[in-house]
This record gives structure tokens, C-alpha cells and sequence, in this order.
């Protein structure tokens, strides 16, 4: 076995990298971090072109890239660095790296100060992102998942808006306190399992819990019980993460607050991270138990859909209504992967990454126009689209990508989610459920579409006074970039839908019956 | 004749307590330091009476290390005295208090 | 060898060339980019026409054809769908494809005249909008499954969305653009459910059996067939309510694309965008995409009464009351508009009462003679300098013949004068929906013949409204100065007017079923179009067939024709005579009130009526009270529930964790004594506390 395989090298590379950027003087640490990370972007799309995994990584598959190495004992659980890649990671990865590059090329107009210090942070979150999809050891992904939070407060905290402290703060505490209800639960499957396992490995611990029979009771709870509080807590804990409904506040103040590039990974990484561990562990590890509660975490995730477009039509800040309308097509994914079908996971696993490349597309032009307008209020800006055509234009596209329109990776990602969920025989009523959850696609056309009459179209007037011209071409090429991929993901979602599909398929098979 | 050790442990707890009350009730930052040093010396007097008591020398050998240690201690004490002196005019330790909330 | 159908996919492949050229090199270009869409667009014509012949026939080779020819989502698991794309040409695709690109053409060239020749400015996007409509449009009508049908159903919105709102400097086009967009949003998420429920149904949402080398993969209306047969269940519902369910969400979609009540109030507002663009989208094509796409799945339809009743109900109510709000407007276009929403009524009547043929035959001749009245209306609008009000018009006959001229083919046509184009189809919808009204028995008769009612009494108020508006804008004296010296138009106006005059007069003639069923004459030649052979071939192939729809009606909703007065001829005469009187009446009517040389307005003769017509019924003010007195509200107060609650009791629960910190900081005096006392405190309550508990075990 390698010492260091590709994502040894991917994770040296982007920590070196930030170590560098954060020495290098601040007119050209953002060419420097840019140039930085085009290496993980080469190596993820090397590693995505030779992808050789099969099947899911928790439950017996191939793993591409993998490497599994002692670590420490603690007690009588060894720790290893455990790192491989499955048709599930493998997309998330590659998208955790081609944004990174985008988000920051377009850092390159909006950042001013304390360069240095933002170009490394990101460079050390997208290193942090890199081990949270390759991680398959509990504790090592541990670390990761919590190490993305450092940079991302002090991105929030010192960069940010007015409001940066507060958002900032929330979101640290908010997550923080997530991640320990979570851990909690994780810890209490890992006791009730008592012997039947010796290492925190993932998949050692998934495939123990379920082949069922191997949990003892624990603290006066039944198995039965226990899966079920554990299962509770981790759903907990990472729907803060996603965000789910009611859990989901902090979402729109750290949006508002961040600086745009930091909103990019923000809503189209790290909200992710949420749904990939939503997947790993509760839907993998503990299907039973979501099976037999499909109808109440469906009720969140349709919740989650119709509450967050219905509070998207609410808002006038443009940033402000993409964050909600985040929490939106984060809901879709619930609904998919509490189905319980091919198309459901591999649909809502499909949402990850289009709404990771969609969001931060929308993102990154409302960055654009703020950076010529100064102002994201939809009651300020009108007519834009006299001034800044092609930034106007990527915008009406990406709002359309948003609203799920054919050949767009969203529609492609929806549609599978709803083909899925239709189907499914988890979900009680499930037809009826998913046509309420469907509902969302009106109203997030009525918001978005509101929005853009107000703000790119009608007579050209603007409330800052600042003189409005052609975003520069460095800001543009990105959003181009990420319509591109839209566009590709939409026409061709088998680029990576195959190796999810492979990965996801495991899932539906195997398990045990506990009621 | 020795004495009996009881003698020692009060005599000891009465110095200690003599620290403690000095240590209270005193604002002056030299008196503190002088209290502390009766507190520490009375628990030398614990050391050497239970060395004897139990006709072993490592209690003896420790209050060495006790003065020595209580030597280093006040040669910190006096240099934090003269700061304090020259940052608030006083050595009273009750107007110190700069730092609170 | 390659015959014609390899190159379908061409047809739509050519016009999204167009739309890229337009796009990114269209302002290099000396017409901004009209020459691709004009090239492609011809290329389109020529292979369409070159597909209905192959389909008649006339090539030698295969006369249909149905591939599956590109897997967009293939399902891996076993119970996991496989979405793909896919071309079916069968003779109704065949005509549309015609039809579509014959329009796409001529709109083309005209928007030389309209646009160019007006010096706008924005022509490459214009001209990149107008080739994306009628590629997504194109392969939209060649669609073999509904999945495609329904991704190029929203590319097609796409694309009225970005040309409606084309002038989008003003503030009309982007708020028409944004309605137009929503509201056919909300028929289409019915739509996607039909969709989704169709592909979890029969896993396939193939139109028609297709031969793959894995052997023959069915279609799903004949799925629908079989499981109607053997009474399954679906969901928990027998098949043929499921059926029925399915079919009426599906019908969501073309409600609204089709403008039909209550999805309609979108087609008048969209009359903001450019005139080509409302002959192109909003009269011929995209909003034939409704009616199309239910003939299309007409085995589907056929197989449930209740979808049948409601479509030919809508059809016959919407056709009624869009006439009537027609009769009041004041621009020339309003009224094209809610003449549109009203003969797509007509084409849903046939459609649901039985009359397959007529509904075809009827969106033919539309699209036709509505493009020609919407390209004419271009035509005034550029004399008038683009004044669309009527009453500043009058007496333009004089100096524009050919606009007026053609104008008036088009108008008979609409109307239903014999022996212009809607005469003859408009006679058929409502010749089907009165045989079948009376011949089929119960509940499904009575709606039919209801509907029926409705569609007749429309015939009189659309003979009124064209001929006040033919009246008003081209008769009487001039009433505006710029009516007085019109600008003139050129030739790229006046040939597709040409084109379209000719056809508007003439192409009725493909399908004279009354005359066929007087003198026994065979020339119902759409009939046999869509009947196909009656051995082997297409019919067989792919049961899209005329006598298949036949058989099904017959057997599974029990709809059969009946003649109510006299044999079938005398039921033919009278219907005619009914219906052409009518027109007459109404063209009559308006000659009396508005055929003169100082016409003036008579609708404060309609008394209270006028306000509700004026305000078409009070359908906008209802659903924009929907939208922002009902939603927006609603999200107000979910936003402030959100802020207030759900973040209130997180800032909550940071509240009370600072509380307490602040106060619990106080402890923290700073007074070396105060932390002495409390060493020396705890100190002795831990002693005492030794003592009391006696000691540590």
C-alpha cells in the first residue's frame, strides 16, 4: 500500500499552498492562491478521469485512491488514517475543488484587505473540505468537519458586513453545538456496539450495525431504542448543517454577512457537507430506523422546500434570497434520500453538486453586480441589465437553472429526486407528499422572477451613487465557467450520475428488519 | 523529652492562621507578601515536626527546598510590588483592580 | 443510404446553431444575426417538408420512424427508470413540423421589416431568442417521449419569457414577461406531476411503441390500455381513475401553455413583447404546444371520460369567454390575443368531444391565418409608428392593399366565412362535438353537447369582433394624422403577408369534409393523413392512428357519433347553416355599428357588462390578488414567524447564556482580598463538609 496517494498529495499540496499564501505579500497572494489551487482542481479531474471505485465505500465497495495506515489506540479502538473515494465522494470532491479555484478568482475584485490571511484561509478550508469527502475513519473525518469551521468563522468574522461578528459567531456556535449533539449519538451507537468492533472505521461500523443483532442495550435502552436516539441525534446534528427547518437561521445571516466568494463555498460546499454526512451516516448506517420514520423526516424535508421559497419571496436582499432559497433545494435532498430509491439517492446526491455549482453561480453574479452597485437591495437597483448585459445575462440564466429549467443540471437533479420519491414505498402517501414538495418549483419562479423584474430590468436607476460599468472580465469568467458546467451536468448528468448511482445502489440492499 | 508533636501542628496552625488573617484583612502589597510567607513557613514547621516524628530527613530536606522556593517567590513578590508601585503610586492591591470585567 | 428522418433531429439542430451564431457573433452581422435564423430556418422547412413527404410516402422508404437516439439518465438498478430522448415522426408530426417551421420562416423575414428596418437595438439577443424558440420548439413537436416533451415544454417558456420581456428598458415587457412565466410555471408543475406519476407508473414515457434491438419497448397509452383491460390498481386507485388522474395533471401543462381559463390571463399581457414574436409564439406555435401535446397522447385521453369531459368543458367555455372579452378591447393586438385564447378554445372542444381530426385540422389553419393577422397587425403597428389603438386608425385600406387585403383573408378565415380556412374547420369541431354530444349516452353527452353550446354561441361574437376590428382599422375615414400618411412597409413585410393571405384562403381546402360527405368526393385529405393505410404501415407501427383514437372512444369512454336531424348530410347542412349564419350575423352586426365612416363606441350599450369585459371578468385582478394578497402576505408573515420565533429562540437561548455570564462575571471583582476571602471561604466549607460527612471513605 502507498504511503501518499492522490489524496495524501491533494491535502499536502492545498495546506502547503495556504502556508504559502498566507508568507506571500498581499498585491499577489490572490494570483498566487488561484495558481495554488488549480493543482487539486488538475489532480481531482485526474483522479475523476482514472476513477476506478465501485460500489459504496461503507458497505464493501472498491474504493478508488484508497489509503489505510495505523494511526494511534485510544482505549480499545484503533484510529487510522483512512482516506478512498466512492462514486459519492468522488463528485463532491471534484466540485469542493473546482469551486474553490472559481470562488477564489472571483475574491480577486471584492477583497481589499488582509489578503494574504483570506487567500490562506480559503486554501485551508478547501484542504479541511478535501478530508471531510475522503475521510473514512469517524474520528480523522471528525477532525476534518470540525476543522473547516476555523476558517470559515474568521473568513465570516473579518471580512464580512456590518454584521459580521454576530453572523459570524452564530454560525461557529450554532454548528459547533451541532457537531456535539451529533457526536453524542455517533458515541452511542459506537458503545452499544460494544466488541463487535475495534476501530472507527466507517464502514466497519455501518456494516456491523447493519447486519444487525450486534447492538446491546445501553444506558436502559433497548437496540431498538437506541438506533432510534441515536439516529435522532445525528439527524440533529448534521440538519443544522443542511439546514433543515427550524434549524436553519444562522444560514441567512452568515449568506448576508459573508464576503461573496466566501457565500460561494458556503452554500455550495459546506451546506454539502451536511447532506453527504446525512447520507453516510443515518441513511447508511441506520436505514431501518430512517425507513420506519421516512414520514416524519419527509415532513422536514418538504417542510424545509415550501418554508424556505415561501420566506425567499419575503426578502429584499438579493443574497438573502438566495440563502433561503438554499434551504429550499437543500429540502429536495431530504426528500430524495428518504425515499429509498435508485433515482431518490441519486438524485438528492445529484443535488449536492448541481446546487453546489448552480447556488455559488448565483452567488458569484449577485457578488458581480454588488461589486459595481455596492448595494444588493432589490429596492435599489433597476435596470441593470442596461449597464452590465452579459453579467445580466449569466444572471437570468442561472436564476433559470435555479428554477429547475431542462437541460440545466437543477432540473436534471429535481426531476430524479421527484421520480424517486413518486415511486418510493417508504414515504407514506408518497405521491401526494412529493407533489406537495413539488410545489416549490412555482414558487421559487415567483420569487426569482419578482426579483429579477425589479432589479435587472425596467428604466436604469441605482440609489449609491456609483458609476456603473462592464464587470471586468475576471469576475465574468467564472460565472461563465460554472453556466458551462451547469449547462454540461444538465445535458449529460451520466458524467457523474453513473458512479453515483453505482455508489448509492448498495444501499438498497442488505439490512436488517427491526420491527 | 521531645515536645510532642500536637505542639508543633498548633503551633503551626496559629501561624498559619495569622497569614490567612494578614492576607484578609491587609491592603498593603508588602504585608501580603509577609503573610504569605508566615502561611508557607508554617507549613514548613509541618514538615520538619512530622520529619522528626517520623525520624525520616526527606521532610527536613523539602522545607529546604521550601525557603528556597519561598526566596525565588519573594524576589517575584517585591518585583511585582515596584510595577504596581510605579503603574497606580500605591502598593495598596485593592485599587488593582483594572483588569476586572 | 440516409433518408430523411436521420436528419430530424437536424430540423431542431439548425435553429440552435442559429441561436448560437446570433448569440456571440450576431452583432457582426450586417441584419444583427437574421441571416442564420433565416438560413436555418429555411434548412428547417426544406428537411420538414422533405420528412411529410417520406411520411406520404413519396420517397420510397419507411413511412415513420420512432428511435430512441440519446439516454439523457440511464437507471442502473432494476426498478430505476431510464429517462431518454428520442424522435417520433408519424404523419402528425410530419405537419406540425411543417407548419412550425413554415411560420419560424416567414416570422424571420419579417422581423426584417419590424425590427431591423425600425432600427432597434438588442437584435442579436432578439434573433439568438427567436432560433432557440423554434429549435426547442421543433423538438418539442418531434418528441417520442413525454419526459422530452415536457424539458422542450420549458425551454419553449423559456424563450417567450426572454422575447416578451424583449423591450425590457420599459417597465410593461419584463412584468408581462414574468406573469406570462408563472403563470404557465403553475400548469406545468401539474404537468411534471403527470410526468413523474407517468414514469412511475409504466416506467416509460414513450407516445409509441418503439423497435428496439432488445425487443419492442410499449408505449404508455397502450399500457394505459391494457391495464384499463385488466382492471390494476395503481396507488390505490383502479386504473381508470388513475388514468384519469394522470391525464387531467398532464392537461395542468396544457391549460396553461394553451391559454385555456383558467390559465389564460397571461396571453393578452404577453402581447407586450414584439409583433413577429406574439404571431410566432403567442398565436401559431408555441401556444398550439397545449393542444399538440394532448393530441398528440390522444390514445391516453381516449381512454378516460371524465379527462374528455373536462377538456372539451374547458375548450367550449374558454372559447365563449374569450370571444366576449374580444368584443371590447381597443388595440388591435388585445383583440388578436383573446381571439387566439378563444379558437385554442375550440381545438380543446374537438379534442375532448371526439373530433381528433378537426382539432388538427383546426390548430392547422389557425396557426395559418392567426400568424397572418398578428403578422398584418406588425404591419399597421409599423404604419402607425406603433399605435395600437384602433380608434386612432380607420381608413388605412387605401394605403396599405396588401396589408389589407391579406388582413381581410385572414379575417374571413377567422370569422368562419365560407370558403376561407376556418370556415372549414371551425364547422368541423363543431359538427364533431354535436354528433358525438348527442350520440354519446349520459353525463359525457350532456357536457359535450354543453360544450357544444358554448362553441356555437362564440361563433357569433368572433364574426363581431374580427369585423369591428377590420372595421375600425381599415375602413371609414382616417382618424389620426399619422393614419392620414402611414409609414409604408417594405417587401420583407409584405411577402410572408402574401404567403400567408393565400394560405388562409386556400388551405381549408385540404380537408372539405362537408363537401367529401355531400358528393362522396375522397378529398378529406388531413382525414386520410391521419387515418393512414388501412393495412400495415405507421398505423400499425406506432397506434397513432385516427382509427385506433376511434376504436378506443368507442369502446372505453363510449363516445359514438349520432345525427340528430335526418341522416348525416342533412346534420351536416344544418350544422353548417347554423354556424356560418351566426359568423354572418356577428360580421353583420359589426358592419351596421362600426362600417361607417365616423364609427363610434357602442359598448356603454352593454351597461354594466361593459366594466366586466373591460376588466375581462376580473380574471387578472383575481390572480393578482392571489399573488400579492394572498402570497406575498403569506411569506411576510412566514418571514416575520422566522425572524421572530425560530431565530427568536435562538438569539434566545445566546440571551440567557449572556445573562447569566453577566452576571456570574461579578464575582470577578478584581480585589485580591475578595478571591483571598473566597479561597479561604471554601476552604473551610469543604473542611466542614469533611467533618459533617466524616471523611472520605
Amino acid at each position: 500500500m502507498p504511503i501518499a496517494g492522490p489524496v495524501e498529495a491533494l491535502l499536502g499540496v492545498t495546506l502547503l499552498g495556504a502556508f504559502l499564501v498566507f508568507l506571500a505579500p498581499d498585491e499577489y497572494a490572490g494570483k498566487l492562491a488561484t495558481a495554488v489551487s488549480l493543482v487539486p482542481v488538475a489532480v481531482s479531474v485526474w483522479m475523476y478521469s482514472v476513477f476506478d471505485g465501485a460500489g459504496n465505500a461503507l458497505l464493501g465497495g472498491t474504493l478508488a485512491f484508497e489509503s489505510d495506515l495505523g494511526w494511534v489506540s485510544l482505549g480499545r479502538y484503533d484510529l487510522a488514517w483512512q482516506v478512498g473515494l466512492d462514486g459519492i465522494s468522488m463528485p463532491l470532491l471534484l466540485l469542493a475543488t473546482v469551486l474553490t479555484t472559481l470562488a477564489l478568482v472571483s475574491s480577486w475584485t471584492p477583497i481589499d484587505e488582509r489578503e494574504s490571511q483570506f487567500y490562506g484561509l480559503m486554501l485551508l478550508m478547501e484542504a479541511s473540505l478535501i478530508g471531510v469527502f475522503t475521510a473514512l475513519d469517524f474520528f480523522l473525518w471528525l477532525v476534518f468537519w470540525e476543522a473547516v469551521l476555523i476558517p470559515m468563522y474568521f473568513l465570516i468574522g473579518v471580512w464580512g458586513g456590518p454584521r459580521r461578528k454576530y453572523a459570524a459567531i452564530k454560525f461557529f456556535v450554532y454548528t459547533n453545538v451541532a457537531t456535539l449533539v451529533m457526536f453524542v449519538g455517533f458515541m452511542a451507537l459506537v458503545f452499544g456496539l460494544g466488541d463487535s468492533i475495534s476501530t472507527f472505521g466507517m464502514a466497519e461500523i455501518a456494516q456491523a450495525l447493519r447486519e444487525g443483532g450486534n447492538l446491546s442495550t445501553l444506558a436502559g435502552l433497548a437496540p431498538a431504542d437506541l438506533r432510534l436516539v441515536a439516529f435522532t441525534l445525528m439527524f440533529a446534528g448534521f440538519a443544522v448543517k443542511v439546514p433543515v427547518f427550524p434549524v436553519h437561521t444562522w444560514l441567512p445571516d452568515a449568506h448576508v454577512e459573508a464576503p461573496t466568494p466566501v457565500s460561494v463555498m458556503l452554500a455550495g460546499v459546506l451546506l454539502k457537507m451536511g447532506t453527504y454526512a446525512l447520507l453516510r451516516f443515518n441513511f447508511t448506517m441506520l436505514r431501518e430506523t430512517a425507513e420506519a420514520n421516512a414520514g416524519i423526516i419527509v415532513a422536514f424535508g418538504v417542510l424545509s422546500v415550501i418554508y424556505g421559497a415561501m420566506l425567499a419571496l419575503a426578502q429584499q436582499d438579493l443574497k438573502r434570497i438566495v440563502a433561503y432559497s438554499s434551504i429550499s433545494s437543500m429540502g429536495y435532498v431530504i426528500l430524495g434520500l428518504v425515499a429509498f430509491t435508485p433515482h431518490g439517492f441519486g438524485g438528492a446526491t445529484f443535488q449536492m453538486i448541481a446546487h453546489g455549482l448552480i447556488s455559488g453561480l448565483m452567488f458569484m453574479t449577485v457578488g458581480v453586480i454588488y461589486n459595481e452597485t455596492h448595494t444588493r437591495m432589490v429596492g435599489d437597483i433597476s435596470g441593470i441589465a442596461d449597464r452590465m448585459p452579459w453579467a445580466v445575462g449569466i444572471f437570468v440564466a442561472a436564476a433559470f437553472g435555479y428554477m429547475g429549467l431542462p437541460f440545466m443540471a437543477g432540473f436534471a437533479a429535481e426531476y430524479l429526486i421527484f421520480q424517486g420519491a413518486f415511486a418510493s414505498t417508504v414515504i407514506p402517501a408518497a405521491p401526494l407528499v412529493t407533489a406537495v414538495g413539488m410545489f416549490g418549483i412555482v414558487v421559487v419562479a415567483g420569487y426569482l422572477l419578482w426579483a429579477m423584474q425589479r432589479t435587472l430590468f425596467g428604466e436604469y436607476s441605482l440609489a449609491t451613487d456609483y458609476d456603473v460599468s462592464r464587470a471586468p472580465v475576471h469576475d465574468v469568467a467564472p460565472l461563465v465557467v460554472l453556466l458551462a458546467l451547469v449547462i454540461v451536468l444538465g445535458v449529460r448528468p451520466g458524467l457523474v450520475y453513473r458512479m453515483i448511482q453505482d455508489a448509492v445502489n448498495p444501499l438498497l440492499h442488505g439490512g436488517v428488519v427491526l420491527w | 523529652m521531645a515536645i510532642e508533636s500536637q505542639y508543633y501542628l498548633l503551633l503551626s496552625a496559629a501561624i498559619f492562621c495569622i497569614g490567612v488573617y494578614g492576607i484578609l484583612t491587609r491592603q498593603n502589597a508588602l504585608l501580603f507578601l509577609m503573610s504569605v510567607e508566615l502561611m508557607l513557613n508554617a507549613a514548613n514547621i509541618n514538615l520538619v515536626a512530622f520529619s522528626f516524628y517520623h525520624g525520616n530527613l526527606t521532610g527536613q530536606v523539602f522545607s529546604l527546598f521550601t525557603m528556597a522556593l519561598a526566596a525565588a517567590e519573594v524576589a517575584v513578590g517585591i518585583g511585582i510590588v515596584l510595577v504596581l508601585y510605579r503603574n497606580f503610586e500605591d502598593i495598596d492591591v485593592t485599587k488593582a483592580a483594572t483588569m476586572r470585567w | 443510404m440516409a433518408g430523411a428522418f436521420d436528419f430530424v433531429p437536424a430540423i431542431a439542430a439548425l435553429p440552435l446553431l442559429a441561436f448560437v451564431i446570433a448569440l456571440f457573433a450576431g452583432q457582426y452581422m450586417p441584419k444583427r444575426g437574421a441571416e442564420a435564423g433565416i438560413a436555418a430556418t429555411a434548412g428547417s422547412l426544406i428537411l420538414s417538408i422533405w420528412t411529410a413527404l417520406t411520411v406520404a410516402g413519396m420517397t420510397g422508404s419507411e413511412t415513420f420512424y420512432n428511435e430512441n437516439l440519446y439516454t439523457w439518465v440511464a437507471g442502473v438498478a432494476d426498478s430505476a427508470v431510464t429517462l431518454r430522448l428520442g424522435v417520433l415522426v408519424d404523419p402528425l408530426t410530419a405537419l406540425m413540423l411543417v407548419i412550425v417551421s413554415l411560420i419560424a420562416l416567414l416570422v424571420h423575414v419579417f422581423s426584417l421589416g419590424y425590427m431591423n428596418d425600425e432600427g432597434e437595438t438588442g437584435l442579436p439577443r432578439y434573433y439568438a431568442g427567436l432560433g432557440l424558440f423554434t429549435a426547442s420548439m421543433l423538438a418539442f413537436v418531434f418528441s417520442n417521449n413525454i419526459l422530452m416533451a415536457f424539458m422542450f415544454f420549458e425551454l419553449v417558456g423559456l424563450c417567450s419569457y426572454l422575447l416578451i420581456g424583449f423591450w425590457f428598458r420599459e417597465d410593461g415587457p419584463p412584468s408581462a414577461a414574468k406573469k406570462a412565466f408563472l403563470v404557465t410555471r403553475f400548469g406545468d408543475y401539474f404537468f411534471l406531476i403527470g410526468v413523474v406519476g407517468i414514469f412511475a407508473t409504466f416506467g416509460t414515457g414513450l407516445f409509441a411503441p418503439v423497435e428496439a434491438a432488445s425487443g419492442t419497448m410499449e408505449s404508455f397509452p397502450h399500457m394505459a390500455e391494457m391495464a384499463i383491460e385488466e382492471s390494476e390498481t395503481f396507488f390505490g386507485y383502479g386504473a381508470q381513475t388513475w388514468m384519469t388522474i394522470l391525464g387531467l395533471l398532464v392537461l395542468g401543462g396544457v391549460v396553461g401553455k394553451s391559454a385555456q381559463f383558467p390559465l389564460h390571463t397571461w396571453l393578452p399581457d404577453a402581447m407586450e413583447g414584439p409583433t413577429p414574436v406574439s404571431a410566432l409564439i403567442h398565436a401559431a406555435t408555441m401556444v398550439a404546444a397545449g393542444v399538440y401535446l394532448v393530441a398528440r397522447m390522444y390514445g391516453f385521453y381516449a381512454l378516460s371520460p371524465q379527462a374528455l369531459a373536462v377538456i372539451a368543458l374547458i375548450g367550449g367555455f374558454t372559447a365563449l369567454f374569450a370571444a366576449t372579452m374580444g368584443v371590447v378591447k381597443q388595440e388591435l393586438k388585445q383583440v388578436l390575443a383573446y381571439s387566439t385564447i378563444s379558437q385554442y378554445g375550440y381545438m380543446m372542444l374537438a379534442l375532448g368531444a371526439g373530433g381528433y381530426v378537426a382539432a388538427v385540422f383546426h390548430l392547422t389553419t389557425h396557426a395559418i391565418f392567426k400568424a397572418l393577422l398578428f403578422l398584418g397587425a406588425g404591419s399597421v403597428i409599423i404604419a402607425m409608428h406603433h399605435n395600437e389603438n384602433m380608434w386612432d386608425m380607420g381608413g388605412l385600406k387605401d394605403k396599405m392593399p396588401v396589408t389589407y387585403w391579406t388582413f381581410l383573408s385572414g379575417s374571413l378565415a377567422l370569422a368562419g366565412i365560407v370558403p376561407f380556412a376556418g370556415f372549414w374547420s371551425k364547422d368541423e369541431v363543431l359538427f364533431e362535438a354535436l354528433i358525438h354530444g348527442v350520440g354519446t349516452e349520459g353525463t359525457l353527452g350532456a357536457m359535450f353537447l354543453l360544450a357544444y353550446a358554448m362553441g356555437l354561441l362564440a361563433v357569433f361574437f368572433t364574426g363581431f369582433y374580427t369585423f369591428r376590428m377590420v372595421y375600425l382599422t381599415f375602413h371609414g375615414n382616417a382618424r389620426t394624422d399619422v393614419a392620414r400618411d402611414p409609414e409604408p412597409v417594405r417587401w420583407n413585410v409584405k411577402a410572408p403577408l402574401a404567403v400567408l393571405g393565400i394560405g388562409a384562403a386556400t388551405v381549408g381546402l385540404v380537408n372539405m369534409a362537408p363537401v367529401e360527405k355531400l358528393t362522396g368526393l375522397h378529398i378529406d385529405f388531413l382525414h386520410q393523413w391521419l387515418d393512414g393505410p388501412e393495412e400495415g404501415g405507421w398505423p400499425d407501427a406506432l397506434s397513432t392512428d385516427l382509427h385506433h383514437y376511434e376504436e378506443l372512444l368507442h369502446n372505453v369512454p363510449h363516445v359514438d357519433p349520432a345525427y340528430p336531424i335526418g341522416g348525416e348530410q342533412t346534420t351536416l347542412i344544418v350544422s353548417a347553416a347554423l354556424s356560418l349564419g351566426l359568423a354572418l350575423g356577428g360580421v353583420l352586426l359589426a358592419r351596421s355599428l362600426y362600417g361607417v365612416d365616423e364609427p363610434v363606441e357602442h359598448t356603454d350599450k352593454l351597461g354594466g357588462a361593459k366594466a366586466l369585459l373591460t376588466h375581462n371578468y376580473y380574471q387578472d385582478e383575481s390572480q393578482v390578488w392571489l399573488a400579492q394578497g394572498v402570497t406575498v402576505p403569506l411569506a411576510r408573515a412566514a418571514d416575520k414567524f422566522d425572524q421572530g420565533v425560530v431565530d427568536g429562540v435562538v438569539n434566545g437561548v445566546s440571551s440567557v447564556s449572556l445573562f447569566t455570564g453577566s452576571r456570574f462575571r461579578r464575582i470577578q471583582s478584581g480585589v485580591v482580598s475578595n478571591y483571598a476571602a473566597l479561597m479561604t471561604l471554601s476552604l473551610v466549607l469543604l473542611l466542614v463538609a469533611f467533618v459533617v460527612l466524616g471523611g472520605v471513605a
